[in-house]
């Protein structure tokens, strides 16, 4: 027979390495006088598309659109270490060090307009669609570049080197305080299963994740994370297992390790709830691994709604569950 | 070393190949069509896909000498940057690629279904692309991206 129930999983996560270990992102920048700007970076964009956040951050900042930034990334011979892509940090970590280091070329570069302009602050000065020119005066503006050219002929250069260092403190070990993380994740979703209780079999219909992102910079990333989460969270609850014997995997292949197929996975609705991080650039904070955590709670959830029996160990495979419900018919008949 | 003829790509070619080379490095050294991916190996992700006369195969299993005389298609003969396949087309326009490296085998395998279906359902798409394992998207954008295709190839 086929049983369907839901399940519902949270999470709270604290993104950055955390409990105190030092936890620094760093970055080149370079306003050039064709109107673009490089950023150079360590952090290596593994596909989640950390590169494309790094853009549209200089290019915010700058006035620009994200094709005229150029961003160089995890090459050790030319770019400043900005730490592992791990603990959901470049979006945040990297992301911030980024935006110091563009604010930083940003302000002398601003410095430098202001005399031109003959404004007597730089704060007078705004970066607007490849335009640099006096707030409020549309009258007193030129391209970007034409700027950083004239500089350029007396001697000047807009670089910058910045590095962010998160927030982290150890815990003392022996009363608990501490500040280990920051900024923490939030993520609540919800899955509806169909357990067969003849094969023990489970197949997940649908997902609904909504996560809390800070500020979403790259909304259609932030689908893709929180899809590949899920994704990633369905083969957690029910078909990944590492086997190991005597120190060696015994099924380092994808035809012994198993990993969901486009015919494993449901529909996924991924929403994604704004809370703009303070300390954030541009109000962003990580998702990357929060993404896959309430998944794996909300099915093992779903299948005890379904039928009844709670699975304590991962994943839950046809073979614990029959066992499961054979104990739990066993322990009605007495 | 053994010669054999194949199409690739609309191109003929005459090649020395070794007896044990296997199709994908025939592709990726001898021709240099890098775009055809290797991941696993052997037979499990279909990085390597290829259409040949027709199916798709993983090109890590296709010993170079069996593919004589066949028709084959790799990502580089799919469309180009300015005229995409419509698969391409809706792969960017969806944002069904993360890392990149199952997306050569995605469209190929996506291709070659819409090439003999044009109507598929989503469980016929699902089938069809089940022989590429992708571990950052959660196929979701794929998926959709292949309907959308579908969809488009209608009209």
């Amino acid at each position: 027979m086929k049983k369907r129930g839901i399940g519902l999983g949270c999470s709270w996560y604290g993104t950055g390495y955390g409990n105190g270990f030092p936890d620094v992102s760093s970055a080149f920048v370079e306003i050039h006088d064709d109107g673009s700007a490089t950023v150079l970076t360590g952090a290596v964009d593994v596909g989640q598309g950390s590169n494309s956040i790094f853009a549209q951050i200089a290019a915010e900042e700058l006035g620009l659109e994200s094709q005229d930034i150029c961003v160089y990334s995890g090459d050790t011979d030319a770019t400043p270490d900005s730490g592992t892509t791990a603990a959901t940090r470049q979006t945040y970590n990297t992301g911030n060090a980024v935006l110091k280091a563009v604010r930083q070329a940003k302000s002398s570069l601003l410095d430098y307009a202001a005399h031109e302009f003959s404004c007597p602050t730089s704060e007078g000065i705004e970066l607007k669609a490849g335009y640099i020119g006096v707030k409020g005066d549309s009258s007193r503006r030129m391209p970007l570049a034409d700027m950083v050219f004239q500089a350029r002929l007396k001697g000047e250069r807009f670089i910058s080197a910045e590095s962010s260092t998160a927030r982290s403190t150890p815990v003392d070990p022996e009363t608990g305080q501490g500040a280990p993380y920051w900024p923490y994740a939030f993520g609540c979703q919800m899955a509806e299963v169909e357990v067969n209780t003849e094969t023990g079999m489970v197949r997940v219909l649908k997902v609904v994740a909504v996560h809390d992102v800070g500020k979403a910079l790259n909304p259609t990333q932030v689908e893709g994370q929180i899809a590949g989460g899920v994704t990633q969270g369905i083969g957690f609850a029910l078909l990944e297992e590492l086997e190991l014997k005597e120190g060696k995997i015994n099924n380092p292949a994808l035809s012994s390790y198993l990993i969901p197929t486009a015919l494993d996975v449901p529909s996924i609705e991924a929403l994604f709830v704004e809370d703009a991080e303070c300390t954030g650039p541009f109000g962003a904070k990580g998702l990357g691994e929060p993404a896959m955590l309430p998944t794996v709670a909300a099915i093992i959830n779903a299948i005890d709604d379904a039928v009844g029996v709670r699975i304590t160990s991962l994943p839950a495979t046809p073979e614990k569950i029959l066992q499961a419900l054979a104990e739990k018919k066993e322990g009605l008949g007495e | 070393m053994i010669e054999i003829k194949l199409v690739v790509n609309n191109k003929p070619y005459t090649l020395g190949v070794e007896p044990s080379e296997r199709l994908i490095d025939a592709l990726r050294n001898r021709l240099g069509l890098l775009g055809t991916k290797e991941g696993c190996g052997e037979g499990e992700c279909g990085a390597c896909t290829v259409i040949m006369d027709g199916k798709t195969v993983n090109s890590c299993l296709v010993l170079a000498v069996q593919a004589n005389g066949s028709v084959i298609t790799s990502i580089e003969g799919v469309g180009n940057r300015r005229s995409p396949h419509p698969v391409q087309k809706a792969f960017v326009e969806v944002g069904a690629v993360q890392c990149g490296f199952c997306t050569p085998g995605m469209v190929l395998s996506a291709k070659n279904l819409l090439d003999k279906n044009s109507k598929p359902s989503n469980e016929e798409i699902g089938i069809a692309m089940s022989g590429n394992l992708c571990r950052c998207t959660g196929y979701d954008k794929i998926l959709r991206a292949v309907k959308i295709a579908a969809e488009e190839g209608k009209e």
